[in-house]
């Protein structure tokens, strides 16, 4: 039964796929799991500041992350993070630190310890799309998307800024809808892909973020689009979690249901609505899964 | 502050602490040509009353109180579309991380109380917890912020939906990053860190 994994990583999941993105961490390692690539998490991984460390203290956010880098040099492969926002404070973090010795020194002083930070730290869909190939990703394929119209989102920080992340191209990125149109899926050109969502504003400021948003899910709507794909779980809970009262505050009706990357790529591939989350989900996917006859 | 007329001269240009925008942020401001870029591709500029080409500007001619009496640099995602987009390779969002970083000492700085309270809650869930647990802090923000029934209604069904977690796992490695909080206090405590 067991065969061996192609590939090994050490996995970052971050705080929020341990509480409100609990389906994006376990459609990610069941996806994994299915095409044979391994992930260990690793132990006793600290937050990464996010947003609000670096926003009010950036040696601290450094010192975070360097922290965080050095866990992950302990296990073997490359670092995989399933979240925008730790992908990005993580690759800033390498960049920051490689560019300013004066930076580095203080880093290196708060965290008492020779830094570690040469593991190369991937997001799940640069695994997806540069080391497993588009190719053996679309032999995975049991079940292809066709027919589903999926609008890309890929939000501010998978892509930004111009020399950090080096995922893709900062202002016309593809390697979203390369992923899901390889497991057979229709995307949809649209205006607002790497919009602002608004982000962790849903906290302090709901307001500005149903208006940003607001605008996102209309764009995604006039495009045609079926459903959101996104890769990051704060675009997830402000345009899912917050979509019932965006249509209330703007007497719309959107029902757009929004699956992270893992849940499409994982139906293709065969696995089942459990081993997905798709029940964790706010606006229900259901109904238009089955008029795919996906489910 | 806003309707004060500004008047250059060098008694009020205070470059000191621009030259401590530019060591934190890693960039130059002087670079700046007021293309305008970064704010025309801004999500937020709207709410702001300095756009980020305006902050930019009033760094330039070292008016930096006027930046910091106001609310764009508590208004600003951290989307970083400005530093992105920027001719010149001015990171402006860099520049806004610095400016709400030396905010904290500065005489005169705006409170801009529900964003400041949510970084501050974030930050000691990091040193308490070790990582982020997003019904504590919620919880937590609405009580001190006074909102008692902000986002009440989604309470239940995120609970239901299993999204929100009642109980958590310590880290079992707590101490270091305790140990790292201080070891920063005390770096700035010596002046060995801005």
């Amino acid at each position: 039964m067991t065969r061996p994994n192609i590939m090994e990583y050490s996995y970052y999941p971050g705080c929020s796929l341990h509480a409100s993105a609990g389906e994006y961490d376990l459609s990610t390692r069941e996806l994994f799991k299915k095409l044979a690539i391994g992930l260990t998490e690793i132990p006793d991984w600290f937050c990464c500041g996010a947003t609000p460390a670096h926003n009010v203290d950036e040696l601290l956010s450094l010192s975070l992350c360097a922290k965080n880098l050095e866990l992950a040099d302990k296990i073997e492969g490359d670092v995989a993070v399933a979240c925008a926002a730790c992908f990005s404070r993580l690759k800033t973090t390498q960049h920051v630190l490689g560019e300013s010795d004066v930076k580095r020194k203080q880093v290196e002083k708060a965290l008492d310890a020779p830094l570690k930070l040469d593991g190369k730290v991937k997001h799940l869909l640069e695994i997806l799309a540069k080391d497993l190939g588009l190719e053996r990703l679309a032999a995975a394929v049991n079940k292809p998307l066709t027919g589903l119209k999926v609008a890309c989102y890929y939000g501010c920080l998978l892509t930004r800024p111009t020399d950090v992340p080096d995922l893709d191209c900062v202002e016309a990125p593809t390697i979203m809808e390369r992923v899901i149109e390889a497991v057979g899926a229709e995307t949809v050109p649209w205006t607002h892909r790497l919009e602002c969502c608004g982000a962790n504003f849903t906290l302090s400021r709901p307001g500005v973020v149903l208006q940003l948003t607001h605008e996102i899910l209309d764009s995604a709507k006039a495009a045609g689009a079926d459903c959101i794909m996104v890769g990051c779980p704060l675009c997830h809970g402000n345009l899912d979690i917050r979509q019932k009262e965006i249509e209330k505050v703007y007497q719309t009706d959107y029902n757009l249901p929004v699956f992270y990357l893992t849940q499409l790529v994982g139906l293709s591939v065969g696995l089942g609505s459990k081993k997905l989350g798709l029940d964790a989900m706010i606006v229900n996917p259901t109904p238009l899964l089955k008029e795919k006859k996906l489910l | 502050m806003k309707k004060k007329k500004m008047i250059i001269s060098q008694e009020t240009m205070d470059v000191d602490f621009v030259r401590k925008v530019e060591a934190l942020s890693g960039t130059s401001v002087r670079r700046c040509f007021q293309c305008g870029k970064c704010s025309a591709g801004c999500p937020m500029a709207t709410f702001m009353e300095h756009p980020p080409n305006r902050v930019v500007r009033l760094l330039q001619l070292g008016q930096w109180q006027r930046i910091l009496a106001g609310r764009s640099i508590w208004y600003c995602a951290s989307c970083e579309t400005c530093s992105t987009r920027c001719p010149n390779k001015v990171h402006l969002a860099s520049i806004m991380d610095a400016l709400r970083k030396l905010s904290w000492d500065a005489e005169g700085a705006s409170k801009e109380s529900y964003v400041q309270l949510a970084n501050k809650l974030f930050l000691q869930n990091i040193r308490t917890y070790g990582r982020q647990y997003e019904m504590r802090l919620a919880a937590v923000f609405n009580v001190k912020s006074g909102q008692f029934l902000k986002d009440l209604m989604l309470g239940p069904k995120l609970l239901a939906k299993g999204k929100l977690k009642m109980f958590h796992r310590k880290n079992k490695n707590l101490s270091e990053i305790e140990k790292i909080f201080s070891r920063i206090e005390e770096m700035r405590k010596k002046g060995e860190a801005l």
